[in-house]
């Protein structure tokens, strides 16, 4: 239980099998991990090996077909869909590849979406929007709407809109897959920079070497199981 | 709640062209029945006055046996209390009185069988259009005051082989005794109904020579009424109605002496339904498609809303509103259309005179009637209806899988 309350990602012999065709295709087959708090680590491999299934699955947008996961201690299997969403609200940030912000939303309102759902007061949620879009250096921009802005624009505001409410654990599919290497390299140091600045944890799949350099902890799929876990010193 | 309002709202103006198409779609369809309902209220107005106001009257007053034994005897009961009650009634307009026999008419040529009335052709011609009937060049209208004159319908005129100035021989039984009366007259006016029950088995003369020849004194056995508003005959629920039907006599709406025409109207409602059935059908499939092609266009956007924390509840409660939204342009739109296509139409009318219709010869223009209630109540009908349909589609947004839908993303 120790194990479970000392990180904020513990996982179980994780498995989970596709049906393709009627047949049973094995995507992840027993995954155990754990992952500590303020960890800015990356899970990397090949396509098709399983980062992107481990991801839905601790973050609980799609459920094991065996073994257990617990996020700050909670199982996860233990929750009724709407514990998970109110769950995934308050503790966990998303940042995905294709940025996927509201397209009728300004930047400010994309920001405050989920400060919104947890019905932070109007006042607050405009300071910490306006605080959060500070650092990520879009102030000017708070009332464009996101087919106003560069792709590398945009990947700040999913990174401001994934960190306002102060989840503890930001997961990333591929951030930087769509950016130019410069754009990717200064948003890698933002979010670094905002994981020793706030103690958040982040968690990246990814195939860009560049992650994989910053990364404190690298841990491999292959073929759905972990091939090597590497902490850099 | 005022976020998620914001945010259907502006989803609704994504693919502007898809909005406009669905939303008039469904707009022609809440005009289409706006104009129709005003075209059936106007046409049964002039079913009611054709009917009503060839002869019939809007409502009438008998003795309670007349209606069913036809007896020249059964005649009104206390005329005299009746009538002047009834021209102190507010809601009359005009009233006149009648006799009612069958009777034989013969001629040289030709004997026919004939309803005679009995009338006093002055209150008469408010009550009825004989006089307007009585076409042009073939006579006139109890011009004369002669008690002896006739007034006969065309098909009567060629079946008697009779014109305008001939003798015919008006036999009747009398009250009572049961006795043939006899006397002649002259025709003196030729009428025109296109009814060809009318056209070919009355004839009227003047009341109280009707009343000499059934024997019945100052007796009538028919009030025909006018009210003030047409719509009032419908009316159940006017004391009206109780007021006239005691003593022995009966007060009757044309509802029940006509209800042939009653069957007509139910008709005519059965088919509003059914036109709303199928209006309400396309406009089903209108926004069931709208809102599926712009949820699946958002598959990603949803499961994204989903993964950072939004509630089915809260997904269920987007779509609704988006329908809600689509229901608000369309109505906006459709009682604009439907308020200006049924303006015109009550300018410019109908021209269906002299179609016949469940027995009845329109004889006017028809103009639809608009109503305030249709442009409150169908709106909101589609509102609910949209906001009803819109139902399926939430609930297929609040139960999709996220990681299945993300899978070409997290």
């Amino acid at each position: 239980m120790d194990k479970q309350n000392n990180h904020i990602i513990v996982t179980e012999d994780i498995k989970k099998n596709y049906k393709d065709n009627g047949v049973e295709v094995p995507a992840v087959r027993g995954v155990s991990l754990e992952i500590a708090r303020g960890e800015f680590s990356a899970i990397v491999g090949p396509s098709g090996s399983g980062k992107t299934t481990f991801l839905n699955i601790i973050s609980g947008l799609d459920t094991p077909s065996a073994g257990k996961v617990w996020l700050r201690g909670q199982l996860l299997s233990e929750m009724t869909g709407k514990d998970l969403s109110d769950f995934r609200r308050d503790h966990i940030g998303f940042i995905f590849q294709a940025y996927n912000l509201i397209p009728v939303l300004t930047v400010e309102e994309n920001v405050e979406y989920i400060m919104l759902l947890q019905g932070v007061p109007k006042v607050e949620r405009h300071e910490r929007v306006m605080a959060i879009l500070r650092d990520v250096g879009l102030e000017e921009y708070a009332g464009r709407l996101p087919s106003k802005l560069s792709g590398g624009q945009q990947q700040r505001v999913a990174i401001a809109r994934a960190m306002v409410s102060g989840p503890d654990l930001i997961l990333a599919d591929e951030p930087t897959a769509n950016l130019d290497s410069k754009t990717g390299a200064e948003l890698l140091e933002m979010m670094r920079e905002l994981n020793i600045k706030t103690g958040m944890t982040f968690l990246f799949s990814t195939h860009d070497t560049m992650i994989m350099e910053r990364a404190r902890r690298v841990i491999t799929l292959k073929d759905g199981i972990i091939d090597s876990d590497e902490v850099k010193g | 709640m005022l976020f998620y309002i914001k945010l259907a709202w502006r989803n609704m103006f994504r693919n502007k062209r898809r909005t406009i198409i669905a939303s008039i779609a469904i707009a022609i369809g809440l005009a289409a029945l706006i104009l129709s309902m005003a075209v059936m209220r106007g046409m049964e107005t002039n079913m009611i006055k054709s009917a009503t106001a060839s002869f019939l009257g809007e409502a009438q007053i008998h003795n309670k046996k007349f209606r069913e034994a036809q007896e020249v005897e059964e005649t009104i009961r206390n005329l005299d209390r009746v009538t002047a009650d009834l021209k102190k009634e507010d809601i009359v307009e005009e009233f006149t009185l009648r006799t009612i026999s069958m009777g034989m008419v013969s001629s040289p040529a030709n004997v026919n069988a004939v309803l005679l009335v009995g009338i006093e052709p002055g209150t008469e011609k408010f009550l009825s259009q004989i006089d307007d009937a009585v076409a042009e060049g073939r006579g006139d209208y109890f011009k004369a005051d002669n008690s002896r004159d006739i007034v006969i319908g065309s098909k009567l005129a060629e079946v008697l082989e009779v014109e305008l100035g001939d003798r015919v021989v008006v036999t009747v039984a009398q009250a009572k005794t049961g006795d043939l009366s006899q006397e002649m007259f002259r025709v003196s006016g030729i009428y025109r109904f296109d009814i060809k029950e009318m056209d070919s088995g009355m004839a009227f003369i003047r009341l109280k020579k009707a009343q000499a020849m059934l024997g019945i004194g100052d007796g009538v056995h028919q009030i025909a009424i006018k009210f003030k508003d047409i719509q009032t005959a419908s009316l159940k629920e006017i004391p009206f109605w109780e007021t006239y039907s005691t003593g022995g006599n009966e007060a009757v709406s044309w509802i029940t002496l006509l209800p042939q025409m009653k069957v007509v109207f139910d008709m005519t409602a059965i088919t509003i339904g059914m036109m709303v059935i199928i209006l309400g059908a396309v406009v089903i499939f209108g926004i069931i498609n709208t809102l599926f092609m712009s949820l699946y266009e958002r598959m990603f956007e949803f499961a994204v809303m989903r993964a950072v924390g939004t509630r089915p509840s809260g997904m269920r409660k987007l779509v609704i509103l988006e329908a809600g939204a689509l229901g608000v342009i369309s109505i906006i739109l459709g009682l604009i259309l439907g308020l200006v296509l049924t303006l015109i139409m009550t300018k410019t009318g109908i021209d269906y005179r002299g179609i016949e219709f469940a027995g009845t010869t329109m004889h006017e223009m028809l103009y639809p009637e608009m109503h305030i209630l249709d442009f409150i109540l169908f709106p909101i009908g589609v509102m609910i209806f949209t906001l009803v349909v819109g139902i399926y589609p939430a609930w297929f947004a609040g139960r999709m899988k996220i990681a299945d839908a993300l899978r070409k993303s997290l």
